[in-house]
Protein backbone atom coordinates (compact mmCIF):
# COMPACT_ATOMS: atom_id res chain seq x y z
CA UNK A 1 0.00 0.00 0.00
CA UNK A 2 1.24 3.45 -0.92
CA UNK A 3 2.96 5.30 1.91
CA UNK A 4 2.88 2.47 4.42
CA UNK A 5 6.03 1.11 6.01
CA UNK A 6 5.18 -2.52 6.66
CA UNK A 7 8.13 -2.99 9.01
CA UNK A 8 6.58 -0.39 11.31
CA UNK A 9 3.10 -1.91 10.92
CA UNK A 10 4.50 -5.35 11.79
CA UNK A 11 6.28 -3.99 14.86
CA UNK A 12 3.13 -2.32 16.23
CA UNK A 13 1.04 -5.39 15.31
CA UNK A 14 3.52 -7.71 17.08
CA UNK A 15 3.44 -5.54 20.20
CA UNK A 16 -0.35 -5.47 20.30
CA UNK A 17 -0.74 -9.19 19.65
CA UNK A 18 1.78 -9.97 22.38
CA UNK A 19 -0.10 -7.76 24.83
CA UNK A 20 -3.51 -9.18 23.88
CA UNK A 21 -2.27 -12.75 24.11
CA UNK A 22 -1.34 -12.12 27.76
CA UNK A 23 -4.76 -10.85 28.77
CA UNK A 24 -6.78 -13.68 30.29
CA UNK A 25 -9.91 -11.54 30.04
CA UNK A 26 -9.52 -11.61 26.27
CA UNK A 27 -7.83 -14.94 25.56
CA UNK A 28 -10.22 -17.14 27.56
CA UNK A 29 -13.40 -15.91 25.80
CA UNK A 30 -11.52 -15.96 22.48
CA UNK A 31 -10.85 -19.67 22.91
CA UNK A 32 -13.87 -20.75 24.93
CA UNK A 33 -16.67 -19.16 22.90
CA UNK A 34 -15.51 -20.36 19.44
CA UNK A 35 -14.51 -23.70 20.95
CA UNK A 36 -17.98 -24.22 22.41
CA UNK A 37 -20.12 -22.81 19.62
CA UNK A 38 -18.12 -24.04 16.63
CA UNK A 39 -16.82 -27.37 17.91
CA UNK A 40 -18.79 -28.61 20.93
CA UNK A 41 -22.25 -27.55 19.72
CA UNK A 42 -21.79 -29.27 16.30
CA UNK A 43 -20.79 -32.47 18.12
CA UNK A 44 -23.86 -32.33 20.35
CA UNK A 45 -26.21 -31.47 17.51
CA UNK A 46 -24.58 -34.03 15.23
CA UNK A 47 -25.21 -36.86 17.65
CA UNK A 48 -28.73 -35.58 18.40
CA UNK A 49 -29.48 -35.60 14.67
CA UNK A 50 -29.25 -39.39 14.47
CA UNK A 51 -32.73 -40.71 13.93
CA UNK A 52 -34.18 -37.51 12.52
CA UNK A 53 -35.99 -38.54 9.35
CA UNK A 54 -36.32 -36.76 6.00
CA UNK A 55 -39.94 -35.85 6.71
CA UNK A 56 -38.83 -33.68 9.59
CA UNK A 57 -36.27 -32.02 7.32
CA UNK A 58 -38.98 -31.38 4.75
CA UNK A 59 -41.28 -29.88 7.38
CA UNK A 60 -38.45 -27.70 8.64
CA UNK A 61 -37.53 -26.32 5.21
CA UNK A 62 -41.19 -25.76 4.39
CA UNK A 63 -41.55 -23.68 7.56
CA UNK A 64 -38.90 -21.18 6.43
CA UNK A 65 -40.73 -18.38 4.62
CA UNK A 66 -39.45 -17.55 1.15
CA UNK A 67 -37.12 -20.53 0.94
CA UNK A 68 -39.18 -22.14 -1.83
CA UNK A 69 -37.17 -23.81 -4.56
CA UNK A 70 -33.90 -23.03 -2.87
CA UNK A 71 -34.40 -26.06 -0.62
CA UNK A 72 -34.57 -28.43 -3.58
CA UNK A 73 -30.88 -29.38 -3.68
CA UNK A 74 -31.11 -30.33 -0.01
CA UNK A 75 -34.29 -32.34 -0.41
CA UNK A 76 -32.80 -34.15 -3.40
CA UNK A 77 -30.21 -35.78 -1.10
CA UNK A 78 -30.77 -39.35 0.12
CA UNK A 79 -33.35 -39.27 2.94
CA UNK A 80 -30.98 -40.59 5.66
CA UNK A 81 -28.35 -37.95 4.74
CA UNK A 82 -30.64 -34.90 4.56
CA UNK A 83 -30.45 -34.02 8.25
CA UNK A 84 -26.64 -33.99 8.15
CA UNK A 85 -26.57 -31.77 5.09
CA UNK A 86 -29.12 -29.46 6.70
CA UNK A 87 -27.20 -29.27 9.95
CA UNK A 88 -23.59 -29.15 8.82
CA UNK A 89 -23.92 -27.41 5.47
CA UNK A 90 -26.59 -24.83 6.30
CA UNK A 91 -27.83 -24.35 9.86
CA UNK A 92 -24.48 -23.89 11.59
CA UNK A 93 -22.97 -21.75 8.86
CA UNK A 94 -23.94 -18.36 10.38
CA UNK A 95 -21.89 -19.16 13.48
CA UNK A 96 -18.71 -18.99 11.42
CA UNK A 97 -19.39 -15.34 10.78
CA UNK A 98 -21.06 -14.40 14.07
CA UNK A 99 -18.43 -15.83 16.41
CA UNK A 100 -15.41 -14.21 14.69
CA UNK A 101 -17.42 -10.98 14.56
CA UNK A 102 -17.81 -11.12 18.34
CA UNK A 103 -14.11 -11.87 18.73
CA UNK A 104 -13.29 -8.87 16.51
CA UNK A 105 -15.54 -6.64 18.62
CA UNK A 106 -13.75 -7.65 21.85
CA UNK A 107 -10.33 -7.16 20.27
CA UNK A 108 -11.31 -3.81 18.76
CA UNK A 109 -12.42 -2.54 22.16
CA UNK A 110 -9.08 -3.54 23.68
CA UNK A 111 -6.92 -2.36 20.82
CA UNK A 112 -8.48 1.03 20.13
CA UNK A 113 -10.22 2.22 23.31
CA UNK A 114 -8.21 0.00 25.68
CA UNK A 115 -5.00 1.69 24.61
CA UNK A 116 -6.47 5.05 25.62
CA UNK A 117 -7.74 3.58 28.87
CA UNK A 118 -4.33 2.13 29.77
CA UNK A 119 -2.70 5.44 28.80
CA UNK A 120 -0.29 3.66 26.50
CA UNK A 121 -1.45 5.43 23.36
CA UNK A 122 0.34 8.71 23.92
CA UNK A 123 3.76 7.05 24.06
CA UNK A 124 3.02 5.59 20.61
CA UNK A 125 1.97 8.98 19.26
CA UNK A 126 5.41 10.38 20.11
CA UNK A 127 7.08 7.72 17.93
CA UNK A 128 7.95 8.17 14.25
CA UNK A 129 4.92 6.16 13.13
CA UNK A 130 2.54 7.50 10.51
CA UNK A 131 -1.08 7.64 11.58
CA UNK A 132 -2.11 5.30 8.75
CA UNK A 133 0.50 2.75 9.90
CA UNK A 134 -0.78 2.89 13.44
CA UNK A 135 -4.37 2.58 12.26
CA UNK A 136 -3.55 -0.30 9.93
CA UNK A 137 -1.65 -2.15 12.66
CA UNK A 138 -4.61 -1.77 15.01
CA UNK A 139 -7.03 -3.03 12.35
CA UNK A 140 -4.85 -6.05 11.67
CA UNK A 141 -4.55 -6.78 15.40
CA UNK A 142 -8.32 -7.09 15.43
CA UNK A 143 -9.00 -8.64 12.05
CA UNK A 144 -6.24 -11.25 11.80
CA UNK A 145 -7.01 -13.18 15.03
CA UNK A 146 -10.74 -13.10 14.28
CA UNK A 147 -10.24 -14.50 10.79
CA UNK A 148 -7.67 -17.04 11.97
CA UNK A 149 -10.11 -18.26 14.62
CA UNK A 150 -12.74 -18.64 11.91
CA UNK A 151 -10.36 -20.64 9.71
CA UNK A 152 -8.88 -22.89 12.39
CA UNK A 153 -12.22 -23.73 13.94
CA UNK A 154 -13.54 -24.45 10.46
CA UNK A 155 -10.88 -27.14 10.04
CA UNK A 156 -12.00 -28.69 13.32
CA UNK A 157 -15.65 -28.28 12.36
CA UNK A 158 -15.11 -29.99 9.00
CA UNK A 159 -13.44 -32.97 10.71
CA UNK A 160 -16.24 -33.23 13.28
CA UNK A 161 -19.01 -32.87 10.68
CA UNK A 162 -17.55 -35.51 8.38
CA UNK A 163 -16.74 -37.98 11.15
CA UNK A 164 -20.29 -37.76 12.52
CA UNK A 165 -22.08 -37.83 9.16
CA UNK A 166 -19.85 -40.33 7.32
CA UNK A 167 -21.72 -43.50 8.43
CA UNK A 168 -24.97 -42.19 6.90
CA UNK A 169 -23.69 -39.95 4.09
CA UNK A 170 -20.61 -41.85 2.94
CA UNK A 171 -18.86 -38.77 1.56
CA UNK A 172 -17.60 -35.35 2.69
CA UNK A 173 -20.36 -32.94 3.73
CA UNK A 174 -18.04 -29.96 4.19
CA UNK A 175 -16.15 -28.19 2.75
CA UNK A 176 -17.83 -27.55 -0.53
CA UNK A 177 -17.60 -24.55 -2.88
CA UNK A 178 -20.11 -22.31 -1.09
CA UNK A 179 -18.50 -23.05 2.27
CA UNK A 180 -15.05 -22.13 1.00
CA UNK A 181 -16.51 -18.90 -0.35
CA UNK A 182 -18.16 -18.26 3.01
CA UNK A 183 -15.08 -18.94 5.10
CA UNK A 184 -12.43 -17.32 2.93
CA UNK A 185 -14.32 -14.47 1.26
CA UNK A 186 -17.73 -13.52 2.65
CA UNK A 187 -16.95 -14.23 6.31
CA UNK A 188 -13.82 -12.07 6.49
CA UNK A 189 -15.72 -9.40 4.55
CA UNK A 190 -18.56 -9.35 7.09
CA UNK A 191 -16.04 -9.32 9.97
CA UNK A 192 -14.22 -6.40 8.33
CA UNK A 193 -17.52 -4.59 7.81
CA UNK A 194 -18.47 -5.07 11.47
CA UNK A 195 -15.02 -3.92 12.52
CA UNK A 196 -15.33 -0.83 10.34
CA UNK A 197 -18.62 0.05 12.02
CA UNK A 198 -17.19 -0.52 15.49
CA UNK A 199 -14.07 1.55 14.84
CA UNK A 200 -16.10 4.34 13.27
CA UNK A 201 -18.67 4.47 16.06
CA UNK A 202 -16.51 3.78 19.09
CA UNK A 203 -13.74 6.21 18.10
CA UNK A 204 -14.62 8.53 20.96
CA UNK A 205 -14.96 5.82 23.60
CA UNK A 206 -12.63 6.45 26.50
CA UNK A 207 -12.63 2.95 27.94
CA UNK A 208 -12.79 -0.58 26.60
CA UNK A 209 -16.03 -1.06 28.54
CA UNK A 210 -17.61 1.91 26.78
CA UNK A 211 -16.25 0.64 23.46
CA UNK A 212 -17.67 -2.83 24.18
CA UNK A 213 -21.08 -1.34 24.80
CA UNK A 214 -20.97 0.75 21.65
CA UNK A 215 -19.53 -2.22 19.73
CA UNK A 216 -22.31 -4.45 21.02
CA UNK A 217 -24.93 -1.98 19.83
CA UNK A 218 -23.37 -2.10 16.38
CA UNK A 219 -22.70 -5.82 16.25
CA UNK A 220 -26.08 -7.10 17.41
CA UNK A 221 -28.07 -5.93 14.36
CA UNK A 222 -25.31 -7.28 12.15
CA UNK A 223 -25.48 -10.63 13.94
CA UNK A 224 -29.23 -10.81 13.36
CA UNK A 225 -28.68 -9.98 9.71
CA UNK A 226 -26.05 -12.71 9.38
CA UNK A 227 -28.25 -15.24 11.20
CA UNK A 228 -31.06 -14.51 8.80
CA UNK A 229 -29.08 -14.48 5.60
CA UNK A 230 -26.01 -16.72 5.86
CA UNK A 231 -27.94 -19.97 5.40
CA UNK A 232 -29.85 -18.53 2.46
CA UNK A 233 -26.58 -17.34 0.95
CA UNK A 234 -25.28 -20.89 0.94
CA UNK A 235 -28.33 -21.96 -1.01
CA UNK A 236 -27.93 -19.21 -3.60
CA UNK A 237 -25.67 -19.49 -6.64
CA UNK A 238 -21.97 -18.93 -5.78
CA UNK A 239 -21.87 -15.80 -7.97
CA UNK A 240 -24.45 -14.13 -5.69
CA UNK A 241 -22.44 -15.11 -2.67
CA UNK A 242 -19.26 -13.78 -4.22
CA UNK A 243 -21.05 -10.53 -5.06
CA UNK A 244 -22.25 -10.20 -1.47
CA UNK A 245 -18.64 -10.60 -0.36
CA UNK A 246 -17.58 -7.84 -2.75
CA UNK A 247 -20.24 -5.54 -1.30
CA UNK A 248 -19.04 -6.27 2.23
CA UNK A 249 -15.38 -5.62 1.37
CA UNK A 250 -16.13 -2.41 -0.51
CA UNK A 251 -18.28 -1.16 2.37
CA UNK A 252 -15.55 -2.16 4.85
CA UNK A 253 -12.88 -0.27 2.94
CA UNK A 254 -15.13 2.81 2.79
CA UNK A 255 -15.68 2.59 6.55
CA UNK A 256 -11.96 2.09 7.22
CA UNK A 257 -11.12 5.11 5.09
CA UNK A 258 -13.67 7.23 6.93
CA UNK A 259 -12.42 6.05 10.32
CA UNK A 260 -8.80 6.46 9.21
CA UNK A 261 -9.38 10.11 8.32
CA UNK A 262 -10.40 10.76 11.91
CA UNK A 263 -7.50 8.73 13.29
CA UNK A 264 -5.16 11.70 13.65
CA UNK A 265 -2.60 12.39 16.34
CA UNK A 266 -4.29 15.64 17.23
CA UNK A 267 -7.67 13.97 17.79
CA UNK A 268 -6.19 10.98 19.58
CA UNK A 269 -3.99 13.06 21.88
CA UNK A 270 -6.72 15.46 22.86
CA UNK A 271 -9.08 12.54 23.49
CA UNK A 272 -6.54 10.51 25.50
CA UNK B 1 21.31 10.72 11.49
CA UNK B 2 22.62 14.17 12.39
CA UNK B 3 21.40 17.24 10.65
CA UNK B 4 23.88 20.08 10.09
CA UNK B 5 22.11 22.63 12.24
CA UNK B 6 23.74 25.07 14.62
CA UNK B 7 20.69 26.95 15.86
CA UNK B 8 18.79 26.42 19.08
CA UNK B 9 17.72 22.88 19.89
CA UNK B 10 14.17 24.02 20.59
CA UNK B 11 12.52 27.20 19.46
CA UNK B 12 8.95 28.33 20.04
CA UNK B 13 7.74 31.57 18.54
CA UNK B 14 4.38 33.01 19.55
CA UNK B 15 2.78 29.56 19.77
CA UNK B 16 -0.88 29.40 20.74
CA UNK B 17 -3.24 26.45 20.96
CA UNK B 18 -6.80 26.14 22.20
CA UNK B 19 -8.98 23.12 22.86
CA UNK B 20 -12.72 23.61 22.40
CA UNK B 21 -12.26 27.35 22.65
CA UNK B 22 -10.24 27.16 25.85
CA UNK B 23 -6.68 28.42 25.46
CA UNK B 24 -4.09 25.86 26.56
CA UNK B 25 -1.07 27.84 25.38
CA UNK B 26 -1.05 31.57 24.71
CA UNK B 27 1.63 33.30 22.63
CA UNK B 28 4.41 31.12 24.02
CA UNK B 29 7.99 31.91 23.00
CA UNK B 30 11.29 30.55 24.26
CA UNK B 31 14.47 28.91 23.00
CA UNK B 32 16.60 26.11 24.39
CA UNK B 33 20.26 25.80 23.49
CA UNK B 34 21.93 22.49 22.78
CA UNK B 35 23.06 20.61 25.87
CA UNK B 36 20.92 22.76 28.12
CA UNK B 37 18.54 21.52 30.79
CA UNK B 38 15.45 23.70 30.91
CA UNK B 39 12.52 23.26 33.24
CA UNK B 40 9.00 23.94 32.09
CA UNK B 41 7.62 24.94 35.42
CA UNK B 42 3.99 25.48 36.23
CA UNK B 43 1.00 24.12 38.07
CA UNK B 44 -1.36 21.52 36.62
CA UNK B 45 -3.19 22.86 33.59
CA UNK B 46 -0.56 25.44 32.79
CA UNK B 47 0.19 23.99 29.34
CA UNK B 48 3.27 21.86 29.99
CA UNK B 49 1.96 18.65 28.36
CA UNK B 50 0.50 20.58 25.43
CA UNK B 51 3.91 22.16 24.89
CA UNK B 52 5.54 18.71 24.74
CA UNK B 53 2.86 17.51 22.31
CA UNK B 54 3.42 20.53 20.08
CA UNK B 55 7.18 19.92 20.11
CA UNK B 56 6.76 16.36 18.80
CA UNK B 57 4.10 17.34 16.27
CA UNK B 58 1.43 15.35 18.06
CA UNK B 59 -0.77 18.44 18.21
CA UNK B 60 -0.40 21.40 15.91
CA UNK B 61 -0.35 25.00 17.04
CA UNK B 62 -3.24 27.26 16.04
CA UNK B 63 -0.71 30.07 15.59
CA UNK B 64 3.03 30.56 15.76
CA UNK B 65 5.79 28.10 15.00
CA UNK B 66 7.60 25.41 16.94
CA UNK B 67 10.96 24.10 15.77
CA UNK B 68 13.18 21.30 17.02
CA UNK B 69 16.72 21.22 15.64
CA UNK B 70 15.50 23.53 12.89
CA UNK B 71 12.68 21.18 11.87
CA UNK B 72 9.13 22.49 11.84
CA UNK B 73 7.23 20.37 14.34
CA UNK B 74 3.92 20.81 12.54
CA UNK B 75 5.13 19.76 9.08
CA UNK B 76 8.22 17.62 9.83
CA UNK B 77 6.74 15.78 12.79
CA UNK B 78 8.06 12.39 11.76
CA UNK B 79 11.65 13.65 11.46
CA UNK B 80 11.32 15.43 14.80
CA UNK B 81 10.05 12.25 16.45
CA UNK B 82 13.13 10.40 15.17
CA UNK B 83 15.37 12.88 17.00
CA UNK B 84 13.44 13.23 20.22
CA UNK B 85 12.86 10.91 23.16
CA UNK B 86 9.71 11.47 25.18
CA UNK B 87 8.75 10.28 28.61
CA UNK B 88 5.05 10.86 29.13
CA UNK B 89 3.58 11.88 32.45
CA UNK B 90 2.05 8.49 33.24
CA UNK B 91 5.03 6.51 31.83
CA UNK B 92 2.78 4.93 29.18
CA UNK B 93 3.94 1.38 29.85
CA UNK B 94 1.85 -1.64 28.93
CA UNK B 95 1.36 -3.66 32.11
CA UNK B 96 1.07 -6.86 30.08
CA UNK B 97 4.56 -6.54 28.67
CA UNK B 98 7.86 -7.03 30.46
CA UNK B 99 10.27 -4.17 31.13
CA UNK B 100 12.47 -5.49 28.33
CA UNK B 101 9.53 -5.67 25.92
CA UNK B 102 8.22 -2.22 26.84
CA UNK B 103 11.60 -0.74 25.96
CA UNK B 104 12.56 -2.90 22.99
CA UNK B 105 9.23 -2.68 21.13
CA UNK B 106 9.77 1.06 20.73
CA UNK B 107 13.13 0.27 19.16
CA UNK B 108 11.55 -2.14 16.70
CA UNK B 109 8.88 0.42 15.86
CA UNK B 110 11.69 2.93 15.28
CA UNK B 111 13.16 0.38 12.82
CA UNK B 112 16.39 0.01 14.78
CA UNK B 113 18.23 -3.28 14.05
CA UNK B 114 16.98 -5.99 16.37
CA UNK B 115 20.41 -6.94 17.73
CA UNK B 116 21.19 -3.31 18.59
CA UNK B 117 17.79 -2.84 20.22
CA UNK B 118 18.26 -5.93 22.38
CA UNK B 119 21.80 -4.94 23.36
CA UNK B 120 20.85 -1.33 24.17
CA UNK B 121 17.78 -2.45 26.11
CA UNK B 122 19.88 -4.71 28.30
CA UNK B 123 22.44 -1.94 28.82
CA UNK B 124 19.75 0.54 29.82
CA UNK B 125 18.10 -1.92 32.19
CA UNK B 126 21.50 -2.45 33.78
CA UNK B 127 22.19 1.27 33.98
CA UNK B 128 18.82 2.02 35.57
CA UNK B 129 19.21 -0.75 38.14
CA UNK B 130 16.57 -3.02 36.60
CA UNK B 131 18.74 -5.76 35.10
CA UNK B 132 17.16 -8.39 37.35
CA UNK B 133 13.60 -7.21 36.56
CA UNK B 134 13.90 -7.06 32.77
CA UNK B 135 11.86 -10.23 32.22
CA UNK B 136 9.13 -9.24 34.69
CA UNK B 137 5.88 -7.68 33.54
CA UNK B 138 5.76 -4.03 34.55
CA UNK B 139 2.27 -4.45 36.00
CA UNK B 140 3.95 -5.37 39.28
CA UNK B 141 6.46 -2.52 39.27
CA UNK B 142 6.54 0.40 41.70
CA UNK B 143 6.00 3.92 40.37
CA UNK B 144 9.72 4.58 40.63
CA UNK B 145 10.59 1.47 38.65
CA UNK B 146 8.02 2.37 36.00
CA UNK B 147 9.50 5.84 35.67
CA UNK B 148 12.94 4.33 35.20
CA UNK B 149 11.68 1.95 32.51
CA UNK B 150 9.98 4.87 30.75
CA UNK B 151 13.15 6.96 30.95
CA UNK B 152 15.20 4.06 29.60
CA UNK B 153 12.73 3.73 26.73
CA UNK B 154 13.02 7.43 25.93
CA UNK B 155 16.80 6.99 25.71
CA UNK B 156 16.83 3.81 23.63
CA UNK B 157 17.52 5.50 20.29
CA UNK B 158 20.03 7.94 21.83
CA UNK B 159 17.99 11.02 21.04
CA UNK B 160 19.47 14.50 20.77
CA UNK B 161 16.64 15.93 22.80
CA UNK B 162 14.72 14.54 25.73
CA UNK B 163 11.26 15.78 26.63
CA UNK B 164 10.34 14.60 30.10
CA UNK B 165 6.80 15.24 31.28
CA UNK B 166 6.60 15.19 35.07
CA UNK B 167 9.27 12.50 35.45
CA UNK B 168 9.09 12.55 39.24
CA UNK B 169 5.35 12.74 39.85
CA UNK B 170 4.21 10.07 42.26
CA UNK B 171 7.73 9.23 43.41
CA UNK B 172 8.97 9.08 46.97
CA UNK B 173 11.82 11.44 47.92
CA UNK B 174 14.55 8.84 47.38
CA UNK B 175 13.27 7.82 43.96
CA UNK B 176 12.84 11.51 43.08
CA UNK B 177 16.47 12.16 43.93
CA UNK B 178 17.57 9.18 41.80
CA UNK B 179 15.58 10.37 38.79
CA UNK B 180 16.85 13.95 39.17
CA UNK B 181 20.42 12.68 39.36
CA UNK B 182 19.83 10.65 36.21
CA UNK B 183 18.49 13.70 34.40
CA UNK B 184 21.42 15.83 35.52
CA UNK B 185 23.83 13.14 34.28
CA UNK B 186 22.12 12.88 30.91
CA UNK B 187 22.89 16.50 30.23
CA UNK B 188 26.32 16.78 31.83
CA UNK B 189 27.80 13.47 30.61
CA UNK B 190 26.07 13.06 27.30
CA UNK B 191 25.42 16.65 26.24
CA UNK B 192 21.73 16.03 25.68
CA UNK B 193 19.22 18.81 25.60
CA UNK B 194 16.56 18.20 28.20
CA UNK B 195 13.19 19.89 28.54
CA UNK B 196 11.85 18.83 31.85
CA UNK B 197 8.22 19.55 32.84
CA UNK B 198 7.52 19.78 36.50
CA UNK B 199 5.27 21.48 38.96
CA UNK B 200 7.81 21.02 41.74
CA UNK B 201 9.68 24.26 42.25
CA UNK B 202 12.53 22.62 44.12
CA UNK B 203 13.24 20.17 41.30
CA UNK B 204 13.39 22.90 38.71
CA UNK B 205 15.86 24.81 40.80
CA UNK B 206 18.00 21.76 41.40
CA UNK B 207 18.35 20.41 37.88
CA UNK B 208 17.80 23.13 35.32
CA UNK B 209 20.04 25.88 34.01
CA UNK B 210 17.12 27.95 32.81
CA UNK B 211 13.42 27.70 33.30
CA UNK B 212 10.19 28.68 31.66
CA UNK B 213 7.61 29.64 34.23
CA UNK B 214 4.06 29.03 33.04
CA UNK B 215 0.67 29.96 34.33
CA UNK B 216 -2.62 29.35 32.48
CA UNK B 217 -0.65 28.69 29.28
CA UNK B 218 1.26 31.95 29.41
CA UNK B 219 4.99 32.37 29.94
CA UNK B 220 5.47 34.38 33.12
CA UNK B 221 9.25 34.39 32.87
CA UNK B 222 12.10 32.68 31.07
CA UNK B 223 15.74 32.61 32.06
CA UNK B 224 18.20 31.42 34.67
CA UNK B 225 16.65 31.34 38.12
CA UNK B 226 19.03 34.04 39.38
CA UNK B 227 18.28 36.27 36.39
CA UNK B 228 14.57 35.94 36.91
CA UNK B 229 15.00 36.60 40.60
CA UNK B 230 17.13 39.68 39.91
CA UNK B 231 14.54 41.00 37.47
CA UNK B 232 11.97 40.70 40.22
CA UNK B 233 14.16 42.38 42.80
CA UNK B 234 14.66 39.07 44.64
CA UNK B 235 18.14 38.95 46.17
CA UNK B 236 20.85 36.40 46.70
CA UNK B 237 21.72 35.75 50.31
CA UNK B 238 25.44 35.65 51.06
CA UNK B 239 26.21 34.07 54.41
CA UNK B 240 29.65 34.71 55.91
CA UNK B 241 30.83 32.88 59.03
CA UNK B 242 33.50 34.66 61.05
CA UNK B 243 35.10 34.13 64.46
CA UNK B 244 32.38 33.43 67.05
CA UNK B 245 33.20 36.45 69.22
CA UNK B 246 32.93 39.01 66.40
CA UNK B 247 29.78 41.01 65.73
CA UNK B 248 30.64 43.03 62.64
CA UNK B 249 28.40 46.03 63.36
CA UNK B 250 29.69 46.37 66.93
CA UNK B 251 33.30 45.33 66.56
CA UNK B 252 34.09 46.44 62.98
CA UNK B 253 31.68 49.28 62.15
CA UNK B 254 33.90 50.72 59.38
CA UNK B 255 34.15 47.36 57.65
CA UNK B 256 30.37 46.92 58.03
CA UNK B 257 29.78 50.30 56.46
CA UNK B 258 32.15 49.59 53.55
CA UNK B 259 30.37 46.30 52.82
CA UNK B 260 26.98 48.02 52.85
CA UNK B 261 28.38 50.50 50.34
CA UNK B 262 29.54 47.83 47.87
CA UNK B 263 27.79 47.85 44.48
CA UNK B 264 25.07 45.21 44.43
CA UNK B 265 24.69 44.96 48.20
CA UNK B 266 21.13 45.72 49.21
CA UNK B 267 21.26 45.06 52.96
CA UNK B 268 23.40 43.51 55.63
CA UNK B 269 22.84 42.30 59.15
CA UNK B 270 25.28 40.82 61.60
CA UNK B 271 25.15 38.67 64.70
CA UNK B 272 28.00 37.15 66.70
CA UNK B 273 30.02 34.96 64.35
CA UNK B 274 27.77 35.51 61.30
CA UNK B 275 27.03 38.10 58.65
CA UNK B 276 24.15 37.89 56.17
CA UNK B 277 24.31 40.06 53.08
CA UNK B 278 21.42 40.52 50.64
CA UNK B 279 22.82 41.22 47.19
CA UNK B 280 21.37 41.53 43.71
CA UNK B 281 24.09 39.20 42.41
CA UNK B 282 26.66 36.82 43.83
CA UNK B 283 29.29 38.71 41.86
CA UNK B 284 29.81 40.82 45.01
CA UNK B 285 31.27 37.82 46.86
CA UNK B 286 34.94 38.50 45.86
CA UNK B 287 34.63 42.14 46.96
CA UNK B 288 33.10 41.06 50.27
CA UNK B 289 35.92 38.59 50.91
CA UNK B 290 38.52 41.19 49.93
CA UNK B 291 37.03 43.67 52.41
CA UNK B 292 37.15 41.13 55.26
CA UNK B 293 40.74 40.16 54.40
CA UNK B 294 41.83 43.80 54.20
CA UNK B 295 40.52 44.34 57.75
CA UNK B 296 42.19 41.15 59.04
CA UNK B 297 38.85 39.48 59.85
CA UNK B 298 39.21 35.73 59.52
CA UNK B 299 36.56 34.14 57.31
CA UNK B 300 35.51 30.62 58.32
CA UNK B 301 33.11 30.09 55.41
CA UNK B 302 31.17 31.89 52.70
CA UNK B 303 27.98 30.62 51.08
CA UNK B 304 25.83 32.30 48.46
CA UNK B 305 22.23 31.18 48.20
CA UNK B 306 20.09 32.20 45.25
CA UNK B 307 16.49 33.10 46.02
CA UNK B 308 14.31 30.03 46.30
CA UNK B 309 12.10 28.97 43.43
CA UNK B 310 9.11 29.51 45.68
CA UNK B 311 10.14 33.14 46.21
CA UNK B 312 10.52 33.66 42.51
CA UNK B 313 7.34 31.91 41.39
CA UNK B 314 5.08 33.53 43.90
CA UNK B 315 6.59 36.93 43.24
CA UNK B 316 5.87 36.38 39.55
CA UNK B 317 2.34 35.24 40.29
CA UNK B 318 1.71 38.32 42.39
CA UNK B 319 3.11 40.54 39.68
CA UNK B 320 0.68 38.97 37.19
CA UNK B 321 -2.25 39.37 39.52
CA UNK B 322 -2.44 35.70 40.50
CA UNK B 323 -2.18 33.75 43.68
CA UNK B 324 -0.73 30.48 44.89
CA UNK B 325 -4.09 28.86 44.15
CA UNK B 326 -2.98 28.26 40.59
CA UNK B 327 -0.48 25.75 41.93
CA UNK B 328 -3.01 23.42 43.47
Amino acid sequence: MLGVDWQVVRAVFAKDIKAVSRSKAIVIPMIAVPGFLLLIVPILLGFSARGVDSATVGEFTASIPGLGDLAEPLLARPPEAQIYYLLFQYLLAPLFVIVPLMVAAVLAADTFAGEKERKTLEALLHLPVRERELFLAKLLTTLVPAVLISWTTFVGYAIIANVISWPKVGKLVVPNGPWLLLIFWVGPGVIAFGLGLIVRISARARSSQEANQLGGAVILPLIFMVMGQATTLLLLPPSVMFGFGVVMWVASIALFRAAGRRFTRDRLATNV
Amino acid sequence: MTLPFDGPAVQLQSVSRSFNGRPAIVDMSFEINRGEVVALLGPNGSGKTTTVRILTGVVKPDAGSARVLGLDCATDGEDVRHRVGVMTENSGLDDRLTAFENISTHGYIRKMPRDIVDKRTNELLERFGLADRGRDRVGGFSTGQRKRVALARALLHEPDILLLDEPTSGLDPEATRDVLDLIANLASEHGRTVLFCTHFLYEAGRVCQRMVMLRYGEVLAFGAPAEIAASLGRNNLIKVRVAPQINLDLDKPILAKSIRNLDGVVAMQSTKGAVEIAATTDEVVPAVIAAFVADDVAIYSVASEPPSMEDVYFALSERHGGSADAWS
